[in-house]
């Protein structure tokens, strides 16, 4: 309680800094928090957020949707099988050391400037690191309980599906964490590249068009929703591994 | 030895080398009777984990073979039940104890007649009340109440037990011991144990095995003859309980029978 009060008085002591300092300087290129602050609201509280957020939010949902199937399915059966994990390893290593941003050029040049080229990229940044944890998560079950599952009767399928998933599953919510932050930067990077809407657009085109105080408030907006995003992340992946950290917690 | 039982498990000559070419098991052969209590005792790391897996099936034997009920085994069957040492590892932190307990009945029942067989295993040790918990909730010694409970519910003919009274203070661990002993009683459930405690082994058992450090070889058989039911103060000051581990103790230290 008393740290969230210092938490929230700092952000308050920087905004009166960023206040004084505007008004003091006189700078075109920096205007008061007040003025950001009111630009803000008259923006945002308008249809101009339907326009402008929802299609950056739905292209990100599309993006990190795709990675987070297809990372978590794959990583987890690679991570399932050693022999498949030794072999393709080196090759995962490779990709995911790639800067995302790195193949928006390349996804222009395959399938143009549209939505596809961002849910591309953006699933594309965000599939490695789920891939990954989810393979190391799968990799790392408990070999005891997999014999478990065997002395049993458990099938192979019903194994992967009931014993190595959810033993995975730290794992994979540590990648879907990862993806998620950078599905977050690729929506923007992407849009500053080549679109007609979207908040990367849309700041692109402030700063371009000298709307300065509209430059920052859609700074602001972004870190108002990544700052959501995240929260409602958290409260998902509490719930889910809930025996993860109550065990944790034991130990 | 046992001709007059009816023999349940059978094993013979037995061998076990790993992949890395180490020779974990030379040549065991045992056997256990329908309903018997049977212990493997050998030093620590004699390889009786390895005993125990090669006979439920999940590692296959170099050479020898395990029969169950005059059936070959080549693979887990489902006459028989594995409880492991160490339950933090072999419960599923995911599950409560009832979903722990439910797991391996998924496909063998309906689900009204698995609620009644879960609560029947609950019943059974003690844990009635806890079924809602999570194991990690628990304490260690019902984390293994757990584990038995669910290798019960899995109605096993045989019960194979691996050091599962290990990880456990010395309390919990004679608590344990008398629950294996009255589900013998309640159920007729056969139950082969591996030790390293010899004490144990005399208590709980009809028959110990003892084995040789590895590779491992059957160094003696020895029926234990003392009454039942077993009570923990009054068998273990029997003077016939002090003579039998003792003599357990001394074979243990002695060197491997040439043959």
């Amino acid at each position: 309680m008393k740290r969230t009060g210092l938490g929230i008085a700092t952000v308050v002591v920087l905004l009166l800094v960023w206040e004084a300092v505007a008004r003091a300087k006189q700078s075109l290129y920096l205007p008061p928090v007040s003025t950001v602050a009111v630009t803000f609201v008259h923006e945002w509280f308008s249809p101009q957020f339907v326009a402008e957020a929802v299609p950056s939010l739905v292209r990100m949902f599309i993006g990190y949707l795709v990675a987070a199937l297809f990372g978590t399915v794959i990583g987890v059966l690679i991570g399932a099988y050693p022999p498949l994990y030794r072999v393709v390893d080196p090759l995962l290593q490779f990709l995911r050391a790639i800067p995302p941003t790195a193949i928006i050029p390349v996804a222009i040049l395959l399938i143009g400037i549209g939505d596809g080229m961002k849910i591309l990229v953006i699933a594309f940044g965000a599939l490695w690191p789920i891939l990954v944890n989810s393979a190391d998560g799968a990799r790392a079950v408990i070999r005891e309980r997999l014999d478990t599952a065997r002395v049993f009767g458990i099938g192979p399928v019903a194994t992967l599906l009931t014993v190595t998933f959810p033993s995975a599953l730290p794992g994979v919510f540590a990648g879907l964490r990862t993806g998620l932050s950078i599905a977050f930067i690729m929506i923007v990077v992407s849009e500053m590249i080549g679109s007609t809407n979207g908040l990367g657009y849309y700041i692109l085109q402030a700063q371009r068009t000298f709307a300065i105080p509209e430059m920052y408030g859609g700074i602001v907006l972004l870190a108002i929703l990544g700052y959501g995003l995240n929260a409602g992340f958290v409260a998902v992946e509490r719930r889910v591994l809930a025996w993860h950290y109550g065990q944790s917690a034991r130990a | 030895m046992n001709g007059s039982v009816d023999r349940l498990l059978d094993v013979a000559r037995l061998q076990k080398r790993y992949s890395s070419g180490t020779l974990a098991i030379e040549d065991v052969s045992l056997d256990v009777g329908r309903g018997e209590f049977v212990s493997i005792v050998g030093p620590s790391g004699c390889g009786k984990t390895t005993l125990l897996k090669t006979i439920c099936g999940l590692l296959r034997p170099t050479s020898g073979s395990v029969t169950l009920d005059g059936k070959l085994v080549t693979a887990p069957p489902p006459e028989m039940a594995l409880v492991f040492q160490d339950y933090a590892r072999s419960l599923f932190p995911w599950l409560t104890v009832a979903g722990n307990v439910a797991f391996p009945l998924k496909r063998k029942l309906a689900p009204a007649m698995r609620a009644r067989a879960v609560d029947a295993a609950l019943a059974a040790v003690g844990l009635a009340d806890f079924a809602a918990r999570y194991p990690w909730q628990l304490s260690g010694g019902m984390q293994q109440r757990v584990a038995i409970a669910r290798a019960v519910a899995f109605a096993p003919e045989i019960l194979l037990l691996d050091e599962p009274f290990a990880s456990v203070d010395a309390l919990t661990r004679a608590d344990l011991e008398d629950l294996t002993l009255k589900l013998r009683a309640d159920l007729g459930i056969t139950m082969l144990l591996v030790t390293h405690d010899i004490d144990e082994a005399v208590y709980l058992s009809d028959r110990v095995f003892v084995l040789s450090p590895p590779p491992s070889v059957v160094v003696r058989e020895v029926a234990i003859g003392l009454p039942k039911p077993r009570e923990q103060e009054r068998t273990r000051s029997d003077a016939r309980f002090l003579g039998l581990r003792n003599e357990i103790h001394h074979m243990i230290g002695q060197p491997r029978p040439v043959n």
